[in-house]
C-alpha cells in the first residue's frame, strides 16, 4: 500500500505575541500564509484565547493553523536575558522549544531580537562545524541579482556575534552564500568581506586571514574585499563582517534612509517649487519604495543553527509576516541547514587538520 | 411511501464538487468536463455515502448547475458510488430563451422554491440537515428555508424578501405557493457551510448555533458525529478518504479538530467519546485500522489528544446559543452588494 503521508509539510512555528503590532498583525500574516502556502502548517504560539478570538475574523485555512498556548510573552523593550529567565512560558521560548522538540521545522518571530536569538541559542544546536551563529539582514541595492532579479543584498553578521574570528567569518560566508542561493535563487552569489580597503592585506587580522582562507579553502564566488561605499551599490550579493561592524552598518543605512525621508518632508513643506518637484517625482519614488520595501523580503535569517529562524522586523505588518513565513518555508523546503552543513563540512575537509578549529556545539 | 427519518439536502458545486465558475473560462471548462474529470472534495463522497446508508435517510441534491449537465453530473455521482433520491438542477436554457438574464445568477429565487417544493413533494421528514458553501448565498437561503418551514417567517415578509432578491413575479408566485404547501416543522437541525472561499467564520455567527462553517469534511463528520448522525467508524472512513486523497495529512486532520474546539463547535466531551469509541474499534476490530500506511492507532490518538491539550484549557470562543430573528431583507441586500463587488474584483474572495 502506498504511503499517504507523502508530501512533506513545512511546519512553521510563529511567535504570535512578538512584535510592535502583535498579536493582531502577526495572526493576520499567518492567516494569509495558511492560504498562500499549500504544503505548510502554521503553528501559532501565544495566548490561545486571544488568538482564538482573532482567527475567526480572518480569511484563513483553519485546518492548516494550529494554536499552541503560551501564557507569557517578552515585551519589545525588555532585557533579553532577564526576560527569558523570568518568563519560562514566554511565547518565543515555547516556540523555540517546539522546534527543538521536532514539533516544528522553522521559527518566525517579529519580537524582541535579543530574546529571540537567546531563546534559539539556549535550545537549538549549532550545525556541526559552526562555532557561532550569524544574523543576516537584507538591504536594497542599485544592482539586482539572481533569477528573481532581487534588489536586495545580504549582510551578515548584524549583531549575533560581536567579535568573530577568521574561521567564523569564513563560516558566515558559507552560510550567507547558501541562503542567497536558495532564497534569491542566485546560483553563484558574489561573496565579499567588508573591510577598509579592497586590497587583500587591508583590515584587521581576522579579516586578512579570512580573505586568505576564502580564496584557498572554499569554492565560493569570493570577489575579495569591499568597502562601505560598495554596499548600497550592490557590488556583492553577500557581505560578510563581524556582528559589531554589521550592526553599525545596518543602523547607519537605516539612519540615512530615515534622514532622506525627513529631508523630503522638509522640502515638501518649505517651498512650493520643491513640493512640485517632489510631486513630479512621486510615481518614481513610489516605485522605488515598492522595489526596496523591506516588508517584501519578510525578515532576517539567523544562520548557523540546525533549524531555520527568520527574524521579522519588529514593526512588521501582516504582509511582512506572511512573507517571513514564506521565506521560512522556502528555506526549510530547500534544506538550507543541510546546505550550510555540507558547505562547512567541505571547508573542514579541505583544510589541513592542524588548521581546523575545535568544534563547539550547543551554544551560540 | 414511508416517510423518511432524516433528509440531507446537498448543494453540488463548491460543496460536493470542486468547481470553479468565477470566470467565463471556468464556465466553459466546467461545461466540457467529463464525469471522470470532475473532482469531489476529499471526504465528501465518504460522508454522502455514510449518510445515505442510514435507515430512513434520504439524500436530495439541489444544484444551481444547468439542467443540461444532468447526464455528466449524474455520471460523476455514479462513479463515486453516491446514491441519491432527488436531483434538481437549474433550467438556465429556459431563462436565456426568455431573456431572463438576472435569473441566471440569482440564487434565492431559484434555490428557495426548489427546497420548499422538495419538502412539499415527498412525505415530510422530522429532521433535515443541509449542506452548502460560502461562495454564494447558501447560508441565507438555508436559514430562510429552515425558518419558513418552522413557521417563523410570515408570507408577506417572504414576499418582501423575494422582492429584495430581485425575483421575477412568477418566481415570487411559485415560491409563495411552495411555502404554503411545505409541511411545517422546526426540522432543520443543522446547516453545514463548506468554506470554499475560506470566508471568516465570524461572519456566520449571526446565523446562530444551527449553522456550522467547516473547512473540510472531517470537520463536518465531527459535527455530525456529535449530532448522532454518524458513528465513530464512519468518521474514521471519512478521514481515511481524505488521507487517501493525499491532500490531507494526520496533523491537518488533528488541526481541524482543534479549530472546531476553539470555535466552540465541537465540545471536548464529544472528542473524548469519539476517542473512546475509536479505541474500542481498534481493540475489537483491529483490521479496520490496520493500514500499512498509517502509524499505530495509539500514535494517531495521541496526535489528536495533543492538539486538544495544546490549548491548555483556554476557553473556546463563545458562539451564540440562541438566535435573534434574522432580517432576511437586509441579508439578501448585503449578499447582492457582495456579489456585485466580487464581480468587479474578478471574483476575489470577500
Amino acid at each position: 500500500m502506498r504511503a499517504i503521508i507523502a508530501p512533506r509539510m513545512q511546519r512553521i512555528v510563529v511567535d504570535a505575541m512578538g512584535g510592535d503590532h502583535a498579536p493582531e498583525e502577526i495572526v493576520k500574516g499567518a492567516a494569509e500564509a495558511s492560504i498562500a502556502l499549500a504544503d505548510a502548517e502554521i503553528i501559532l504560539v501565544g495566548d490561545a484565547a486571544t488568538l482564538g478570538a482573532i482567527l475567526p475574523r480572518l480569511r484563513h485555512d483553519g485546518a492548516r493553523v494550529r494554536v499552541h498556548h503560551a501564557s507569557q510573552y517578552v515585551e519589545m523593550d525588555e532585557k533579553p536575558a532577564e526576560a527569558i529567565a523570568a518568563k519560562p512560558d514566554a511565547s518565543i521560548v515555547v516556540a523555540a522549544e517546539l522546534v527543538a522538540a521536532g514539533e516544528g521545522d522553522a521559527l518566525v518571530s517579529a519580537g524582541n531580537t535579543g530574546a529571540s536569538v537567546l531563546a534559539c541559542a539556549r535550545r537549538w544546536k549549532l550545525i556541526a562545524g559552526v562555532r557561532r551563529a550569524a544574523l543576516a539582514s537584507v538591504y536594497p541595492t542599485e544592482l539586482r541579482r539572481g533569477d528573481k532579479n532581487d534588489p536586495f543584498s545580504l549582510i551578515l553578521d548584524v549583531g549575533a556575534t560581536i567579535d568573530a574570528s577568521a574561521e567564523d567569518l569564513v563560516t558566515f560566508a558559507i552560510m550567507g552564500s547558501a541562503y542567497a542561493g536558495l532564497v534569491s535563487k542566485n546560483r553563484r552569489p558574489r561573496v565579499a568581506l567588508l573591510s577598509n580597503g579592497t586590497e587583500a592585506g587591508k583590515g584587521p587580522a581576522a579579516v586578512v586571514a579570512a580573505h586568505q582562507m576564502l580564496l584557498e579553502a572554499t569554492e565560493l564566488n569570493f570577489i575579495g574585499n569591499v568597502e562601505g561605499l560598495d554596499i548600497p551599490r550592490g557590488v556583492a550579493d553577500v557581505i560578510v563582517c563581524n556582528g559589531f561592524v554589521g550592526n553599525v552598518v545596518l543602523k547607519m543605512l537605516e539612519g540615512i534612509s530615515e534622514t532622506v525621508v525627513r529631508l523630503a518632508r522638509y522640502a515638501h513643506k518649505e517651498r512650493l517649487a520643491w513640493r512640485l518637484g517632489l510631486m513630479a517625482l512621486s510615481s518614481a519614488l513610489s516605485q522605488l519604495k515598492a522595489v526596496t520595501d523591506w516588508q517584501q523580503y519578510g525578515g532576517a535569517p539567523l544562520l548557523g543553527f540546525e533549524h531555520v529562524f527568520i527574524k521579522a522586523h519588529g514593526r512588521s505588518s501582516a504582509h511582512a509576516v506572511t512573507n517571513a513565513i514564506k521565506v521560512a518555508a522556502k528555506a526549510q523546503a530547500g534544506d538550507l541547514c543541510g546546505h550550510i552543513a555540507r558547505g562547512v563540512a567541505e571547508l573542514s575537509a579541505r583544510r589541513p587538520p592542524a588548521a581546523r578549529p575545535p568544534v563547539l556545539e550547543g551554544s551560540a | 411511501m414511508n416517510p423518511p427519518r432524516h433528509v440531507f439536502r446537498w448543494d453540488l458545486d463548491k460543496t460536493y464538487l470542486r468547481t470553479e465558475f468565477d470566470s467565463v473560462g471556468d464556465l466553459f471548462k466546467n461545461a466540457f468536463e467529463t464525469a471522470a474529470d470532475k473532482q469531489a472534495y476529499p471526504g465528501a463522497t465518504a460522508l454522502l455515502r455514510a449518510l445515505r446508508a442510514g435507515e430512513g435517510h434520504r439524500v436530495c441534491i439541489i444544484s444551481g448547475s444547468p439542467s443540461q449537465m444532468r447526464t455528466v453530473l449524474a455520471a460523476k455521482l455514479a462513479l463515486d458510488g453516491v446514491e441519491f433520491d432527488e436531483f434538481v438542477l437549474k433550467n438556465n436554457l429556459k431563462n436565456i430563451m426568455r431573456g431572463r438574464f438576472r435569473a441566471l445568477r440569482a440564487q434565492v429565487p431559484y434555490k428557495l422554491p426548489a427546497l420548499l417544493e422538495s419538502r412539499a413533494g415527498s412525505p415530510p421528514a422530522p429532521a433535515e440537515t443541509l449542506f452548502g458553501d460560502d461562495a454564494e448565498a447558501d447560508a441565507i437561503i438555508y436559514c430562510l428555508y429552515a425558518d419558513l418551514v418552522a413557521g417563523k417567517v410570515a408570507m408577506n415578509d417572504l414576499a418582501r424578501i423575494l422582492e429584495a432578491a430581485r425575483a421575477y413575479p412568477d418566481e415570487v408566485t411559485r415560491t409563495l405557493a411552495a411555502a404554503e404547501r411545505a409541511p411545517r416543522g422546526d426540522v432543520v437541525g443543522r446547516v453545514i457551510i463548506h468554506l470554499d472561499r475560506r470566508s471568516p467564520t465570524a461572519g456566520f455567527r449571526r446565523f446562530g448555533p444551527r449553522l456550522v462553517p467547516v473547512y473540510n469534511y472531517f470537520q463536518a463528520a465531527l459535527v455530525l458525529y456529535a449530532d448522532g448522525l454518524l458513528d465513530a467508524r464512519q468518521v474514521l472512513f471519512i478521514a481515511f478518504e481524505m488521507l487517501d486523497s493525499r491532500q490531507y495529512q494526520l496533523p491537518i486532520l488533528a488541526n481541524s479538530l482543534q479549530d472546531l474546539i476553539r470555535r466552540n463547535r465541537f465540545a471536548q466531551p464529544s472528542a473524548l467519546r469519539l476517542a473512546d469509541e475509536l479505541r474500542e474499534v481498534a481493540r475489537t476490530a483491529p483490521s479496520t485500522l490496520a493500514r500499512a500506511d498509517l502509524p499505530p492507532f495509539e500514535d494517531i490518538a495521541r496526535a489528536f489528544t495533543d492538539r486538544v491539550r495544546e490549548l491548555k484549557g483556554a476557553p473556546p470562543l463563545p458562539w451564540p446559543d440562541t438566535i435573534a430573528p434574522l432580517d432576511y431583507v437586509a441579508l439578501v441586500d448585503e449578499e447582492h452588494d457582495n456579489r456585485r463587488k466580487r464581480g468587479r474584483r474578478g471574483a476575489a474572495p470577500p
